[in-house]
């Protein structure tokens, strides 16, 4: 299994916030070392490759993660606690995975 | 019906067009453990035209702490009205203490809204959704500017669905506009939160929540502050277009 964690540059340049926060989950809950690879999606250039993988996965946010599988089979994950529980079998507090799914569905807002 | 043998594509193309009561009579042949999402503004008219359908409907509302005392009274009369039990969740005390212990009353001014609504609609919502085969809510296409994909009127909800639920969702006023509902609202009576008279469009909670003025989006009147980092997590669509 080989993950990718893709974040953001901001088109000011500035780097995205809810990116530096996954980041540091992932390095406070132990996970960083399974991140095979860490590429930016810089959108002051629509060729970076974090933004083609955008591109070529159809995710329109960020931070997401690539899994790709021996088997061939690839997911992707745009909210982290999925992530965590379901490739690394971990687990997040009830706050954090209820924000991470307000965080990936603005339209929930309007609950 | 269970919810593996529910195609919810399908059945979005094939309702798309139709009226919101049938998409909610579809809701209700579907699935027996179902519930309305009722947040106290505009989808009253969902509990409006569900009771017309069948009357044991199931409801609930999320009492985050913070809303208005109309939205409550409102809550309040539509339970009279109908004569229908409502499901008012509420967070935990504890993380709600935490919460205001550590950061104050008003952290979403500074940290955003999103840890606030977390911790006082996110987790109930979370733990009530785990109970449900289905749910049905008032979210329409207009609601928000910068919702890309749109909201259909049938889906699987990949936000709340678990490897043990399978969780479906309506959107059966998704393709209606503001006006119509409005229209539905005043020929068919139906109570409405009475902070609509005073030029709210969207409401929510009363510190996040604000009136807005003629031909302002309905998205101005909820979280305004943010609005420079309301983006902050989507890829820029003109970038991924190209």
């Amino acid at each position: 299994m080989r993950i990718t964690f893709v974040k953001k540059i901001k088109a000011d340049g500035n780097p995205c916030r809810k990116c530096a926060e996954v980041q540091a989950r992932l390095e406070k809950d132990g996970y960083i070392d399974k991140i095979d690879h860490t590429i930016i999606a810089d959108e002051r250039d629509e060729n970076s490759e974090g933004m083609q993988l955008a591109k070529q996965h159809m995710v329109d946010r960020a931070p997401f993660f690539i899994v790709e599988h021996e088997s061939g089979d690839t997911n992707v994950y745009t909210i982290y606690f999925k992530f965590v529980k379901e490739v690394l079998n971990g687990d997040t507090n009830e706050q954090d995975a209820a924000k991470d799914i307000l965080d990936a569905n603005p339209d929930l807002d309007y609950i | 019906m269970s919810t593996s043998e529910f195609n919810p594509e399908r059945l979005a193309n094939e309702y798309d067009s139709q009226s919101p009561e049938s998409i909610i009579k579809l809701a209700f042949d579907s699935f027996d453990n179902i519930a309305i999402s009722f947040s106290g503004s505009e989808d009253v008219i969902l509990v409006d035209m569900a009771t017309k359908i069948r009357s044991d409907v199931k409801v609930f509302s999320l009492d985050t702490g913070r809303l208005h005392a109309e939205t409550y009274r409102l809550i309040e009369q539509v339970r009279e009205h109908y004569s229908i039990e409502i499901d008012v969740l509420s967070p935990d005390t504890e993380t709600v203490q935490d919460l205001v212990r550590t950061k104050g009353l008003y952290s979403f001014y500074k940290d955003g809204h999103k840890e606030c609504c977390g911790i006082r609609k996110g987790v109930p919502l979370r733990r009530k959704l785990a109970t449900l085969s289905a749910w049905i809510t008032g979210q329409r296409k207009d609601q928000s500017p910068d919702t890309r994909d749109g909201v259909p009127v049938v889906e699987r909800d990949a936000a709340f669905s678990t490897s043990d639920n399978n969780l479906i969702k309506f959107n059966p006023l998704s393709n209606w506009t503001s006006s119509q509902i409005w229209e539905y609202i005043r020929t068919n009576g139906v109570p409405f939160n009475a902070l609509h008279e005073k030029g709210y469009i969207s409401i929510g909670c009363e510190p996040c929540t604000r009136p807005v003025l003629p031909n302002q989006h309905e998205r101005e009147g909820r979280w305004w502050w943010e609005e420079a980092t309301q983006k902050e997590c989507g890829l820029h669509s003109d970038n991924l277009k190209k």
